[in-house]
């Protein structure tokens, strides 16, 4: 038997995830051996260290484009560019993550097998510190999608699709208020999670007979070139494609989407929605642009219906809520479908409109989150929106502040969110998908009601009995929110430079 | 030179942060200093229209193009011509003594400093869509005065304002995704979202160019607004606190009919050609239809606002006829239209506030109890019928005008139903006016004379409606060139 | 295929489907398991078949000797529940999802069926030319190394994981040591005496059922707190021999 040589592994490439898996390991180690007192601070320093260290690896390499590892790691412009993305916002969720001044303890359970209601329970609720593990999860979590974004072959993704989920299904389940409703967004995450894991599997199986590969390389080279029954890549498609729309929230997959948001706790909320929708929409990228772009003419319409039942279902649904969190989950699936716009743009153009999308979004919906942990009353944060009347007189600075944050979600003109929309529109168009802009165009000014409803109810509803106080953020909220802010505005004035990157980012090597 | 056209959209946004960040007192003098300067910014834009010469349908005095998103490939491009100066003048004129007007009684409830603040960034939105031309920048700057006059209405208004604050947003939203579109249709196909390279129509196939007329009159329709489309405008301006109303009246409805001439009309010009009869019979069923209601009309503000649904009528047939005089004499009018209903409006503001009620029933005999106040409502009113020598009446006449020398049995009805409605316009001002300064004196008006501030605040208007009246070639002269320009231009 | 293997097959098919529905429709989770347990030997016995040995023998030694029991031990530790919620929150949902189940079912299979009609199976010699072991342990070290790797990521996490989510952390005071655990057993009012054993009958086995005092009454602290406490008929709940 001849020797097996392990392939050349360009280490300083694939340095960004192998340094967050370190970290995460310590992380771990940490819990072990640390005091109880010190292990809050050591955990969030180590993690935002890591984090840091990570996204200066991504800068240093940025001109590098490799296929590394036996070609199951491509790290090409929209994978250093997605990476980059994923640790900013990672960064900032990891600061709502930490911040433990608006509530004691911060936002997790202290110990999540005490059984929901008991008397543990309730002195728990108010005095223990909430549980350290949650760092080295969250750090797993991202590690993970740093190598779904990068994965050149359908194996090495499904892998860090599951090594990304498992800690995002873990944290859901550890709120430290509204247990129940916790445990089971975890529940039905972790469980429809596995359905659509899977479906991806299932896929990936038709897809390999087919192709006699899962790179993407192989794939791309059999779609033009096989003469094989397309029966299984079409059906090995169709099945991978609902692994990763059901990650992206786009309809009919969403459904898990409110009911999760709603339950998580508010900076995990605001971890998936942003880092988590990079990292499927990365993935999806390299799945509909590196390895199926040859039979692009028969999937196209069909991701174009699935794009405008997702943009109608998000925007008819987000008028009849009543719930922030539930609102923004239906915004956030409504945004899923623009972004399917802009992949379906299949273009340079869509590629880096997309991409900037994606970014855009991350932060304007990361600040709109960290928002939402300040409102609260003595149960915690006040969701139900009915209890936002009269916000704007209580405090003007943070109903400012949201007011322009769903201002740049409903893409009125100087947000980010308009540049967004513009740029993905703009690239759909010149691909000739108008119909599909005709859509995103009306949808979004559906869109728009529920966002100026909740503006209306801050400002010119009278403050009630039940209108919660708004707390003074903490200094690693506040520095979250102010990143959130100011990027929604830079980005809504002078996108000029983050366009330029994420166009001079726009090609995969295959 | 062409800095200025930086500093007019600056000083007001700055002078809104000041307004919105200071205390209220304090504030509200910033604003109004902000607005003072910008209106000194804008008087030296003006220069000779026969200095500019060019191949382009709009030939610019000054401009400014900046790039603004190189990958999207918009432009920050500002320029000035004699379409948009008069406009940019008159909004700055409005905003000043709107702010001014503040200054002296800020409306309850809201804190007066907001209200100037947002009063100013009305007024950036409004100046930046008439420098604009770069047509996405022209659809952000449309799209900035939404939330604003949203804001005032809703916060400022009257009883009923929740209801029609959404009213005005709805069908300003309905407005701006038509916009929205064609202003897309004309980028993609197109390639660029330049108007000066645009105006005429250029590479664009006639299906495009009908495609897009069609949304973008729409859109801008909304905004004018064009009958049917009309039916928020009563509405936001019965509710709507004073400033708010004559900066809605006197200005902002502007925007839609700018629009229709710079954007509509300029791009796509074979749409234009397409559409014109159906323009025209709109305009006229307006003009009919605004004055039968407001013949029927019992409300002061609301009777106000239906005759702007008139006014806009003779603006939008003099567009749709397409020809130099028709053009000119929706420019004019456009301009007459907006010092006379900004000063009509702040007479109905002065008038309900005396009075306590605005019902037509209620109200008598102002001339009696208020003579000065009587005086010059009448003045208002007739120059709003349109009386020769007053500004009303070129806008209401050429249109006309230019509706029969268009010829053919279509425009020759259409322009000789516009001149009856003119005369139902008499008709229903006349009523006004013997319902409520002449008759028996009902009940009593505190303070009956004017305050300083209100004559310091309304006689810009009345010397620029007798002016605009006397002299039209004010407006007239220096549109010439632009108007030649872009009729030269389409095919 | 070969005949021997055409044979396996449509012998081993059956139990296959068997195991699998009867899993879904078993109420007891146990039995439920157990059909479990039969399908999964069935499919490892057809990777066998398949030249595929190594996935076999893991499918059967890993999934159904360990992980399986691993599931049954979970079951008898917990207390199995046989109350199996039989209102339907959505009206009409389990016709829909069969009959959306068997469609779905019958599309991807006649798919897959089509696909593979003219299909010569090609590679296999390749793949398994110096062993079946050797030739996964090639793909694993050399081109999936790095997904290989990442896999003790996901392993770490889920050992967190069940921590978190399971472990209860103790405090000195709540701790009881021996001499607490003792005073408290012969405290006045407790019975220091062993507790009785669950009652065995010839018509009950089940540790569901209460076990008798001498005095001949039930006792519930026969029965672990979790399980339901079953209803005895009165046949069942009188002395044994005293029917006559």
């Amino acid at each position: 038997m001849e020797d097996l040589s392990l392939p050349k592994i360009d280490y300083a490439a694939v340095a960004p995830m192998l340094i967050l898996f370190g970290v995460a390991c310590v992380g771990v180690l940490f819990e072990g051996v640390l005091p109880k007192a010190a292990r809050r601070v050591t955990q969030l320093v180590l993690a935002l260290l890591g984090l840091v260290a990570a996204l200066s690896v991504i800068v240093w390499q940025s001109d590098t484009r490799v296929l590394t590892a036996g070609g199951a790691v491509a790290i090409d412009g929209p994978t250093l560019f997605l990476q980059g993305a994923i640790i900013v916002l990672g960064i900032m969720a990891l600061l709502l993550i930490g911040d433990r001044a608006m509530e004691h303890g911060g936002a997790f359970v202290a110990q999540a097998a005490i059984t929901v209601g008991s008397e543990a329970d309730r002195k728990q609720a108010v005095k223990e510190q909430g549980a350290t593990e949650v760092y080295p999860l969250t750090v797993f979590a991202i590690a993970g999608m740093l190598l779904f974004v990068a994965a050149n072959d359908l194996l090495t993704m499904f892998v860090a699709l599951e090594v990304f989920s498992l800690p995002l299904y873990l944290l859901c389940a550890l709120a430290r208020r509204r247990r129940l409703l916790s445990q089971e967004a975890a529940l039905k995450y972790f469980l429809l999670g596995a359905y659509a894991s899977a479906f991806f599997l299932f896929g990936v199986a038709l897809v390999y007979g087919f192709a006699g590969g899962v790179e993407f390389g192989t794939i791309h080279d059999s779609v033009t070139e096989s003469t094989q029954s397309t029966v299984l890549l079409y059906a090995g498609l169709a099945m991978i494609a609902i692994g990763l729309l059901f990650k992206a929230a786009a309809a009919p997959f969403h459904v898990w989407t409110p009911d999760v948001y709603q339950g998580a706790p508010t900076p995990i909320t605001g971890l998936m929605a942003a880092c988590t929708k990079v990292a499927a929409f990365g993935g999806l990228l390299r799945v509909l642009y590196v390895g199926f772009d040859g039979v692009a003419w028969d999937y196209t319409p069909i991701l174009g219906v699935v794009a405008v039942l997702t943009m109608l279902i998000g925007a008819v649904l987000a008028v009849t809520q009543t719930d922030i969190k539930r609102l923004l989950a239906y915004s956030s699936i409504a945004n899923a479908g623009y972004l399917l716009v802009g992949v379906l743009a299949l273009s340079k153009d869509g590629l880096s409109s997309t991409m900037f999308y994606l970014v855009a979004y991350g932060f304007t919906v990361i600040a709109a989150f960290g928002v939402v942990t300040l409102v609260r009353d003595a149960d915690g944060e006040a969701t139900h929106l009915s209890r936002w009347a009269g916000l704007g007189r209580r405090s003007p600075l943070y109903a400012g502040i949201f007011t322009f944050i769903l201002l740049a979600f409903a893409g009125i003109p100087l947000t980010s969110g308009f540049i967004a929309k513009f740029a993905v529109f703009g690239a759909a168009l010149d691909s000739g998908e108008a119909w599909l802009v005709v859509f995103g165009v009306v949808t979004s000014m559906l869109l728009a009601f529920p966002y100026l409803r909740v503006v209306v109810m801050m400002w010119l509803s009278e403050p009630g009995e039940s209108t919660p106080t708004v707390s003074i953020p903490g200094g690693l909220t506040a520095a979250a929110l102010v990143i959130g802010v100011v990027a929604t505005l830079v980005l809504g004035v002078a996108p000029a430079p983050l366009l330029d990157l994420t166009t001079s980012a726009a090609d995969f090597v295959r | 030179m062409n800095a200025l056209l930086i500093v007019v959209l600056a000083v007001p946004a700055a002078g809104a942060a000041a307004a919105a960040l200071l205390p209220d007192r304090v504030g509200r003098i910033a604003g109004t200093v902000a607005a003072a300067v910008a209106l000194l910014a804008s008087l030296p834009l003006y220069r000779d229209s026969w200095f500019s010469y060019g191949p382009a349908g709009v030939r610019p005095w000054h401009e400014v193009d900046y790039s603004w998103v190189p990958a999207l490939n918009l432009h920050f491009h500002l320029g000035v011509d004699g379409v948009s100066y008069p406009l940019v003048v008159l909004t700055a004129l409005l905003t000043l003594l709107c702010c001014g007007f503040t200054l002296w009684r800020a409306p309850e409830p809201g804190r007066g400093n907001t209200l100037v603040a947002l009063l100013l960034v009305i007024e950036v939105g409004i100046l930046g869509t008439f420098l604009a031309l770069d047509l996405v920048l022209f659809f952000v700057f449309f799209e900035v005065v939404l939330l604003p006059m949203y804001a005032v209405i809703a916060v400022w208004g009257d009883r009923d304002r929740a209801h029609a604050a959404r009213k005005f947003v709805l069908y300003t939203l309905f407005g701006s995704v038509l916009l929205l579109v064609g202003v897309f249709t004309v980028v993609a196909s197109a390639g660029t979202a330049d108007i000066v390279a645009l105006t005429g129509g250029g590479e664009l196939s006639r299906t495009t160019q009908l495609v897009a007329f069609t949304l973008l009159a729409i859109g801008f329709a909304v905004k004018s607004p064009l009958w049917p489309l009309h039916t928020w405008l009563p509405d936001a301006h019965t509710q709507a606190p004073t400033v708010g109303s004559v900066i809605l009246a006197g200005v902002l409805l502007k925007m839609g009919t700018y629009g229709l001439i710079r954007v509509a009309v300029g791009v796509a010009p074979e749409g234009a050609r397409w559409a014109a009869p159906v323009l025209g019979v709109l305009a006229v069923a307006a003009i009919i239809i605004g004055s039968l209601v407001c013949l029927a009309q019992t409300e002061l503000k609301r009777l106000i606002a239906y005759s702007s649904v008139g006014h806009m009528g003779f603006v939008l047939l003099g567009i749709a006829t397409l020809t130099a005089t028709g053009i000119q004499a929706a420019l004019i009018g456009n301009v007459a239209h907006g010092v006379i209903t900004g000063l009509l409006f702040f007479l109905a503001g002065a008038i309900k506030e005396r009075a306590h009620t605005g019902d037509l029933a209620q109200l008598g005999g102002l001339r009696e109890t208020a003579p000065r106040l009587a005086g010059v409502l009448g003045f208002a009113a007739i120059a709003s019928l349109g009386l020769p020598g007053l500004a009303g009446f070129w806008g209401e006449a050429f249109a006309v005008v230019a509706a029969i020398d268009r010829g053919g049995p279509l425009w020759t009805t259409l322009g000789v139903v516009a001149a009856v409605g003119g005369a139902l316009t008499a008709a229903y001002f006349l009523r006004l006016l013997r319902r409520v300064t002449h008759g028996p004196a009902i009940g009593s008006l505190a303070p009956p004379t004017l305050a300083p501030v209100e004559v310091a605040a309304w006689a810009p208007l009345v010397v620029l409606a007798l002016a605009v009246g006397l002299v039209p070639g004010l407006v007239l002269g220096m549109a010439d060139g632009p108007v030649q320009a872009l009729l030269e231009a389409l095919p | 295929m070969s005949t021997g293997e055409a044979v396996t097959f449509w012998i081993l098919v059956w139990p296959a489907l068997v195991g699998a529905i009867g899993m879904v429709l078993a109420r007891n989770a146990i039995h439920s398991a157990l059909w479990l347990v039969l399908t999964m030997l069935s499919i490892g016995v057809f990777y066998v078949l398949q030249s595929a040995p190594f996935i076999g023998m893991a499918q059967i030694i890993v999934y159904t000797g360990a992980i399986m029991m691993l599931f049954l031990f979970v079951l008898m530790l917990v207390g199995r529940d046989a109350s199996d919620s039989l209102i339907e929150t959505l009206r009409g949902q389990r016709v829909a999802a069969v009959l959306l189940g068997i469609g779905f079912a019958a599309m991807v299979g006649t798919g897959v069926y089509r696909a593979m009609d003219n299909v010569t199976p090609a590679g296999l010699e390749q793949a398994n030319a110096q062993g079946n072991v050797e030739g996964i342990a090639r793909l694993l070290f050399t081109k999936y190394v790095f997904a290989f790797e990442v896999t003790s990521a996901l392993l770490i996490t889920a050992a967190v994981g069940a921590m978190v989510l399971a472990h209860k952390e103790r405090r000195k005071g709540e701790k009881r040591g021996q001499p607490e655990t003792m005073r408290a057993r012969f405290y006045p009012g407790n019975y220091p005496g062993p507790k009785p054993g669950p009652g065995v009958y010839a018509t009950s086995d089940s540790v569901a059922t209460p076990g008798r005092l001498p005095d001949g009454t039930l006792t519930d602290r026969s029965i672990s707190k979790i399980l339901p406490v079953r209803e005895l008929t009165s046949s069942e709940s009188a002395p044994k021999g005293t029917e006559k």
